[in-house]
C-alpha cells in the first residue's frame, strides 16, 4: 500500500472525525496549569497533575477511534471500500498514541521547567495510565458499538480511581502519588490486552474485515 | 401510557443497565464497604468554634509563615497550589500583618525573626520556610476588620486559601472536643438522630457523588437514541406535544434511576438494622431524607444531559458534566463535613455524626434542595422548547462534522 495512501487516509480522518476530540484533549492540557500549582514540587506532589489530566485525555482521545462508522450508511461506504478498516482503526490508535505521548512531553517538559521534580520514567507511568484508561474506552465503544457507553465505562473508571485507590490496588490510575509499585507496568499491558481483544471482538463478533 | 412505553424503553437500554451496576457498585464500595466494619462511636475528636480569639490568632501564625517564606498555599480547585507574590502584593501583606498586630515597622520586624526556620523540598531544590506561633493580635482588634482583611489577602492570593472567610471557623477554629462532648455527641447520634438519621447524612454524602455525573449517561443515550435510530423524523410527525414528550421522558429517566437508589436505601437500612440490632431506629429517615438530599441532583444532572444532548450532542453532554462535576465535587473536597451553602449542588456531610455541624447549615440545605430542583425544571422547559424548534424544523441542533456542521468544508 501507497504510504502517501495512509497519509491521506490519517489526515483526512482527523480534519473530518477527530478534530474536536484532538482541541477537546489541548483543552485538558492547558486547563491543567489552572487546576494545579506547576511550580517546585517533590515527586509526590508532581505526581497528582501527571496522573490525572493525562487519562483524560488518553479517554478522550481514544474512545471515539470507531465512532465514524457507527453511522449505519457510512459503514456500507466503509465495507465497500478496498483498504481493511482494522488499518484504518489501528492508524486513527497509533495517531492517538502518538498526540497523547506529545501531550504528556510537553506537560513533563513544563513542569521539569518549573523546578518540578519529573522524570521520564514518571511520564512514562502518566502514558501507561492515560493509555489504559483510553483503551478502556475504545473496548467498551468497540463491543457496545456505541461511544457513550465507551465514555461511560471510562469515567467510572476514572471516578473510581480517585475515590477508591485501596481497593483498585495496583490498577489504580493513582498509583505514583499512592506509592502504589509496579502498577505502571501492569497498566501498560492492560492497555495492550484491551486494544487487542477490542480488534479481535469486532473481527470475530462484527464479522468486519 | 406514555409514561411507562419510556419506561421500558428505558428498562431495554444497555446504558440504563450499566447505570445500575455501577451505581450498585459505588455503593457497595464507598458506603456499605467503608462502614460495614465497627460501629460508630460517636468520637470525632473535635469541634468547630465560633470562638474569634482562637481563628484570629490561627490565622495570623499561619499567614506570618506564609508571608516568610513568600509560599501561600491555596486549592483553588480542591488541588494544591502554591502562589508567590510580587513585591508590592507582599508589602500589602506586611501592612496587614502590622495593623493586625498593632505594631509599626519595627516592631513588625522583631516579630518576624521570631519564625522557626524549616528546610523542605520543593521539586529539586531545598527550600527555605518558616513557622509561627503565638503570635500576638492587638487588644481590641475587631473581627469584622479582621474578615475583611482576610477577604482581600484571599482575593490577592486568587481564591481558594486558607483565609477566605467562609472557611476562617472551619480551618482555625476547631477546638478538641471534652470527653462530655464526645459523650453528649454519641447521645445525639443515639436519640436525636436513632441512629439511621446519621447514617441517613452519610449514605446520602457518598450517594450524590456519583449521582452527579452516573444520570447523563442514560440521559444522553435515550435522548440521542432517536436520531441514531433514524427515528426522530417518525416521533416529529405524531399528535403528542413536544411539551408532554420531553417532560414524560424525563420523568421516566428520573424514575427508572431513582430505583436502585431505592434499593440501596433499603440495603443501607438493613445494614444499620443489623448493627444496631435491639435499638430504636428511625425507619423512616433512611428514606425521606435521602430522597430530598439526592432527588434534586438527579434531577439536575439528568436535564442538563438532556438539553446539553438536545442542542449539542451526547458526547458534549458528557464532556460538560464531565467538567461540572470535577469542579463541583473536588473543590468541595477539602471541607467535607456542614459546608453547605445556598447555591451547593452535590452537598457533603461525610460523617454519620456531627449532627450539630449540620443542623447549623440546614436552612442553606434546604433551600440548596429547592433551588437545583426548581432550576432543572426550567432546563427541561428549556430542552422541550428546544425540542420543539427541532420539530418544527427552525433549528437542528448545532454540529460540527457532517452535513451542515459548522466544520464542514465547502467543495
Amino acid at each position: 500500500m501507497d504510504s502517501s495512501c495512509l497519509v491521506r487516509v490519517v489526515s483526512s480522518d482527523v480534519r473530518h472525525n477527530f478534530l474536536l476530540y484532538d482541541l477537546a484533549a489541548a483543552a485538558v492540557l492547558l486547563l491543567t496549569p489552572v487546576l494545579f500549582g506547576l511550580a517546585e514540587l517533590n515527586s509526590r506532589m508532581a505526581a497528582l497533575p501527571l496522573e490525572l489530566m493525562p487519562p483524560l485525555m488518553g479517554m478522550i482521545l481514544m474512545t471515539p477511534l470507531f465512532s465514524p462508522e457507527q453511522n449505519e450508511g457510512i459503514l456500507e461506504t466503509v465495507r465497500a471500500k478496498k483498504m481493511s478498516r482494522h488499518i484504518v482503526t489501528l492508524l486513527r490508535l497509533i495517531c492517538a498514541l502518538v498526540l497523547l505521548a506529545g501531550f504528556i512531553g510537553i506537560l513533563g517538559s513544563y513542569m521539569r521547567l518549573n523546578d518540578c521534580e519529573v522524570t521520564v520514567k514518571m511520564c512514562a507511568g502518566a502514558f501507561a495510565g492515560a493509555a489504559a484508561l483510553g483503551a478502556l474506552g475504545f473496548f467498551a465503544a468497540g463491543v457496545s458499538d456505541n461511544i457513550v457507553i465507551g465514555y461511560m465505562v471510562s469515567v467510572t473508571y476514572y471516578i473510581t480511581s480517585l475515590f477508591l485507590k485501596k481497593e483498585l490496588g495496583k490498577f489504580c490510575l493513582l498509583s505514583m502519588s499512592c506509592g502504589i509499585k509496579g502498577s505502571k507496568p501492569l497498566l501498560a499491558v492492560t492497555a495492550a490486552v484491551l486494544i487487542a481483544a477490542a480488534m479481535i471482538f469486532r473481527r470475530i463478533c462484527k464479522n468486519e474485515r | 401510557m406514555l409514561f411507562g412505553l419510556e419506561c421500558r424503553k428505558i428498562f431495554r437500554s444497555a446504558a440504563f443497565w450499566i447505570y445500575c451496576v455501577l451505581s450498585v457498585v459505588f455503593f457497595a464500595t464507598n458506603y456499605i464497604g467503608s462502614y460495614g466494619g465497627p460501629l460508630y462511636d460517636g468520637v470525632e475528636g473535635y469541634k468547630m468554634t465560633e470562638d474569634h480569639d482562637l481563628v484570629m490568632s490561627g490565622a495570623t501564625n499561619v499567614l506570618f509563615g506564609e508571608y516568610a517564606s513568600n509560599k501561600y498555599v491555596c486549592y483553588p480547585f480542591g488541588f494544591y497550589k502554591a502562589v508567590h507574590l510580587k513585591e508590592s502584593d507582599q508589602k500589602r501583606i506586611a501592612d496587614y500583618l502590622m495593623e493586625i498586630t498593632g505594631t509599626d515597622e519595627k516592631g513588625f520586624e522583631g516579630l518576624l525573626g521570631q519564625g522557626t526556620e524549616c528546610h523542605v523540598m520543593a521539586g529539586f531544590q531545598e527550600q527555605l520556610e518558616y513557622m509561627y506561633e503565638d503570635m500576638p493580635v492587638a487588644e481590641g482588634f475587631s473581627y469584622d476588620r479582621f474578615t475583611e482583611i482576610m477577604t482581600d489577602v484571599d482575593n490577592l492570593l486568587g481564591g481558594g486559601s486558607e483565609y477566605d472567610p467562609e472557611k476562617l471557623l472551619y480551618y482555625y477554629g476547631q477546638v478538641p472536643m471534652t470527653e462530655e462532648e464526645c459523650q453528649a455527641e454519641h447521645e445525639a447520634f443515639i436519640k436525636d438522630d436513632r441512629i439511621t438519621g446519621g447514617f441517613a447524612r452519610l449514605f446520602s454524602d457518598y450517594a450524590g457523588i456519583d449521582l452527579a455525573i452516573l444520570p447523563v449517561f442514560p440521559a444522553a443515550f435515550l435522548t440521542a437514541a432517536d436520531r441514531k435510530r433514524r427515528m426522530h423524523e417518525l416521533v416529529y410527525t405524531r399528535n403528542v406535544s413536544s411539551c408532554k414528550l420531553v417532560f414524560t421522558r424525563y420523568a421516566a429517566l428520573v424514575f427508572t434511576m431513582f430505583i436502585p437508589v431505592f434499593f440501596e436505601m433499603i440495603a443501607a437500612l438493613i445494614q444499620a438494622m443489623i448493627q444496631y440490632k435491639g435499638q430504636d431506629l428511625d425507619m423512616g429517615i433512611m428514606f425521606t431524607l435521602p430522597t430530598f438530599w439526592l432527588l434534586p441532583i438527579l434531577m439536575c444532572t439528568t436535564a442538563a444531559g438532556v438539553l446539553i444532548t438536545e442542542i449539542f450532542s451526547a458526547v458534549t453532554a458528557i464532556f460538560a458534566q464531565v467538567v461540572i462535576w470535577f469542579l463541583t465535587v473536588m473543590m468541595s473536597s477539602n471541607m467535607l463535613v456542614g459546608q453547605i451553602g445556598k447555591f451547593t449542588l452535590v452537598c457533603r456531610h461525610n460523617s454519620a455524626g456531627e449532627r450539630a455541624a449540620f443542623l447549623a447549615a440546614q436552612d442553606n440545605f434546604i433551600f440548596s434542595r429547592f433551588f437545583w430542583a426548581a432550576v432543572s425544571l426550567v432546563i427541561i422547559a428549556a430542552a422541550a422548547a428546544v425540542y420543539e424548534a427541532k420539530r418544527e424544523g427552525r433549528f437542528n441542533g448545532f454540529k460540527l462534522f457532517g452535513e451542515g456542521g459548522l466544520l464542514r468544508r465547502q467543495a
